[in-house]
């Protein structure tokens, strides 16, 4: 690992010095230094909330550093908003590209400007040439007069770095541009990424792909907990060293659970499942396992949740629940099949906003409450017991039942989605990022909710974008990459160092 | 940063008096006292009678049919255009179906009128299939089956409208007549609320119903499907719809094949969306949607018994429906 003095190159364009960032309550930014040269592919690496975010906000101006400085050419620029990054030199392309799909190419990489006019019109020849020029110099062959919305994934992200590179910026930063795409798509990135390095263009590239920083990046800087823990350029780039640095080395195995709730007997049985990117999963889940789905975004392991829940389409493949196949159209019929499901994104897929914790906490068992089977006429007293049973015993801390679900921290509504499987008699919980902006205390008090489970009996698949929670949380992790499993890890194996090592795509040493 | 949970600011601790709060829950229901009083002050001898008051829930009676009907599609999430129509729809094939039977039997009056109900709410059906399983714009699509629906009648009719003496009197007496001093008309209403209050509130399928209105992925997610409930929201639409077609039909003795439920559109969506700021903020709810009705049915009465203008009603029920809107938003930008 060799260091680089920050501001020591005389070929830096973006020199970042000393930055430190301060939110409330977090560190996010701790004492950043590094820098980007000329023509350089530079990876920013960490794992979710280690502040790569924010470092990207504070350099395009979204966010004030709290101190330090940045630095262009080697000198100090104070970037107070998004138009004082442009002038400095610097685009972002974001992970959603900021597009318009309804509109051409021609159009898009206008966007936010102002168009040739001729008499008053616009002059759309003017238009179509000045988008050929700017998309000639990307070297991207695309008809300016195509639609987005008919483009490849990988175009998205070239007409998006053409419109950067169309503003002169020579510092371009990438915010994950290649978790959409697939692996012919980011060859074909890459290509043109490198092309315009040889130009002169500088990339700030953050990705959570490993393979591909070895692939295209010539210097990658990793951060954790907001602390920059090392930078590695090419001739010194080694997968466990840039591991070691992402995942920390002491790697406190803090409070592992050692006891294994599972017992004899197969609760959930996968055959050739496969879906949009995951393909031939299979795995038994025995009674009173806690089974780790792991793997980086768009590896298939999130994909292959929502397909054991009848959420996404399957394209093949068996899920037997207590030995019964299981037809899976939606989840309803998951639901039915004795399946819970917690969604990754709490506020938007799980939450009933504006209403009480009573009705978030029964609606999926509502059924069990009712006065007659054809009116369907709630008992109200009946509902109100059991809603007060569940909160009460996953200590839901609240004004009261009626209170409304949006005065509840992050935590406790996230015991209240959890909760409403516990009536509905399920075996079979799948948990996609349960702890998911939820306070430190929160979090442990869920990893103890799913350890009630477990020894409930009921079979468990986890899920989570923190590696480090699936050595505290499950008895056995399977690492998916590109669509498929990688390896499995059990007891004393899993370790955030395995898993990451399996999700890049490597194999572990023996 | 993953860790939100410290940054929640807490809402129990604000000291003082929340008027925001305050206003967004009882604004409209002060607005209608307030209108009560100042007509009663303005026209004591008019206004604060009973004799007028059942007249004013009389006139609103229909409307308040319409608009009950409408608040289940929107509590599902979805727009209801075809109202209007469906509202003529009702009238004209009541009055028309009795003419071509002409039998005076009570039994056989209601039975007709019911199946015409029927038939209303197959089509508000056919809606929810349209929009549920091929994904289709609720809006657009209601708004296109009201003309087909309106085209429809007047081909049937030919222009020409079912009168009275070619109606038996047994469907009359529906919208004529009184039991016990109320008026039918009345009476039908206040079922109505009654029994979709019940519905809404007290049922599992009301509640799902809620469920995917409040947020339809996560009621996915629970279990609930969405077609199923959009079918069954949009066919009770259209059958509350019929039902205050022919009331009016019955009120007025006959069966025109047009320019019935027009009225009534635009009208029952400001009653339901006074009442989505009615002391549920951000709901649609059966005693809402009331107040709403009666808010309309206040200031149309009132202004006219004090001799105001007729464009004054429209303004004064623009605004109130805009100072609503203004409340509840104010609350939902706060939480958000």
């Amino acid at each position: 690992m060799t260091e680089n003095a920050p501001g020591s190159g005389i070929d830096e364009v973006l020199t970042i010095r000393h930055l430190t960032k301060q939110f409330p309550g977090t560190l996010a930014l701790n004492d950043v230094s590094f820098g980007v040269r000329k023509g350089e592919i530079h990876a920013l690496l960490g794992e979710n909330g280690a502040g790569k975010s924010t470092l990207i906000k504070c350099v395009c101006g979204a966010y004030a550093a709290t101190s330090g400085e940045i630095l262009i050419d080697g000198k100090p620029v104070a970037i107070a908003g998004p138009a004082d990054a442009s002038a400095a030199g610097i685009a972002v392309v974001h992970q959603h590209m900021n597009l318009v799909p309804t509109m051409s190419v021609a159009e898009n990489i206008h966007l936010g400007e102002k168009l040739p006019r001729r008499a008053g019109l616009l002059d759309w020849s003017k238009i179509h040439r000045r988008a050929k020029e700017v998309m000639d110099r990307v070297g991207a062959d695309i008809p300016t007069t195509t639609l987005v919305s008919e483009l490849r994934p990988e175009q998205h992200a070239m007409i998006s770095i053409a419109r950067a590179v169309s503003t002169d910026a020579r510092i371009i930063i990438l915010d994950e541009p290649t978790n959409a795409l697939l692996p012919h798509e980011v060859e074909r990135l890459f290509v043109q990424m490198r092309a315009l390095a040889g130009q002169g263009h500088s990339f700030l590239y953050v990705s959570h792909r490993l393979a591909e920083v070895f692939e295209i990046a010539d210097c990658a800087t990793v951060l954790r907990d907001g602390q920059h823990t090392g930078t590695f350029r090419r001739e010194n780039m080694s997968h466990d060293g840039i591991v070691g640095a992402i995942v920390g080395h002491d790697g406190a195995v803090a409070e592992r659970r050692n006891k294994s709730h599972a017992r004899p007997g197969m609760i959930m049985q996968v055959e050739g499942l496969s879906g949009r990117r995951a393909r031939e999963v299979e795995f038994d889940l025995a009674a009173g396992e806690i089974l780790g789905l792991a793997g980086l975004p768009g590896s298939g392991a999130d994909e292959t949740m929502n397909l054991l829940f009848g959420r996404a389409n399957r394209g093949a493949g068996r899920i037997k629940i207590q030995g019964r196949e299981v037809k899976m159209r939606d989840p309803s019929d998951a639901i039915a099949a004795g399946i819970a499901y917690v969604p990754k994104n709490r506020l938007e897929e799980a939450v009933f906003h504006a209403d009480s914790v009573r009705s978030n906490v029964t609606l999926p068992s509502l059924g069990k409450y009712l006065r007659d089977p054809f009116l369907r006429l709630v008992h109200r007293r009946k509902e109100t017991a059991a809603a007060m049973d569940v909160t009460r015993q996953m200590n839901v801390r609240m004004a009261g039942i009626e209170a409304s679900i949006d005065d509840l921290s992050g935590g406790n509504q996230q015991k209240v989605v959890l909760g409403r499987w516990l009536k509905t008699g399920a075996q079979v919980y799948l948990l996609n990022c349960p702890t998911a902006a939820v306070d430190v205390g929160a979090k442990k008090e869920i990893y103890e909710l799913i350890d009630d489970l477990a020894r409930d009996g009921k079979g468990v698949v986890f899920a989570s974008t923190e590696l480090d929670e699936y050595s505290l949380v499950c008895d056995r992790v399977l690492v998916f990459a590109a669509g498929r499993i990688k390896g499995e890890l059990r007891g004393d194996d899993v370790t955030e160092r395995n898993i990451m090592t399996l999700a890049a795509g490597g194999a572990i040493a023996a | 940063m993953t860790s939100t949970d410290s940054a929640r600011p807490a809402t129990t601790a604000r000291s003082g008096f929340d008027w925001i709060i305050f206003l967004s829950k009882w604004g409209t229901l002060i607005s209608l006292g307030l209108l009560i009083m100042l007509f009663s002050v303005g026209r004591p001898e008019v206004f604060m009678t009973v004799r007028n008051m059942l007249n004013i829930l009389n006139q609103v009676s229909i409307l308040g049919m319409i608009a009950f009907g409408l608040t289940i599609c929107l509590v599902v999430g979805l727009y209801d255009l075809s109202i209007g129509a469906m509202a003529t729809f009702g009238g004209y094939f009541a009055a028309r179906f009795l003419m071509e039977l002409g039998i005076e039997n009570g039994l056989v009056v209601v039975t007709v009128l019911l199946l015409v109900m029927a038939l209303a709410a197959v089509i508000g059906m056919v809606n929810g299939a349209l929009i549920s399983y091929l994904g289709i714009s609720a809006i657009v699509e209601t708004l296109a089956m009201s003309f087909v629906v309106t085209g429809v009648i007047l081909g049937v009719s030919g222009g020409r409208t079912v009168y009275a003496t070619e109606i038996p009197d047994a469907f009359t007496i529906i919208g004529q007549g009184k039991i016990a001093g109320i008026p039918n008309p009345v009476l039908i209403l206040l079922l109505l609320a009654l029994l979709l209050w019940v519905f809404l509130e007290h049922t599992q399928t009301g509640r799902n119903m809620y469920a995917l209105g409040g947020n339809r992925e996560a009621a996915r997610l629970s279990g609930i499907s969405f077609s199923r409930y959009a079918l069954l929201a949009m066919g009770i639409s259209g059958a509350c719809a019929a039902l205050g077609g022919l009331v009016a039909g019955a009120n007025l003795g006959a069966g025109r094949p047009q320019g019935v439920g027009e009225v009534y559109l635009l009208n029952a969506f400001v009653a339901v969306f006074i009442g989505a700021s009615t002391l549920k903020p951000g709901k649609f709810h059966i005693l809402g949607t009331a107040v709403g009705v009666l808010l309309i049915g206040v200031i149309n009465n009132g202004l006219s018994v004090m001799g105001v203008p007729t464009f004054w009603q429209y303004i004064v029920q623009g605004g109130i429906l805009i100072l609503a809107l203004i409340s509840a938003s104010l609350n939902a930008v706060r939480r958000a």
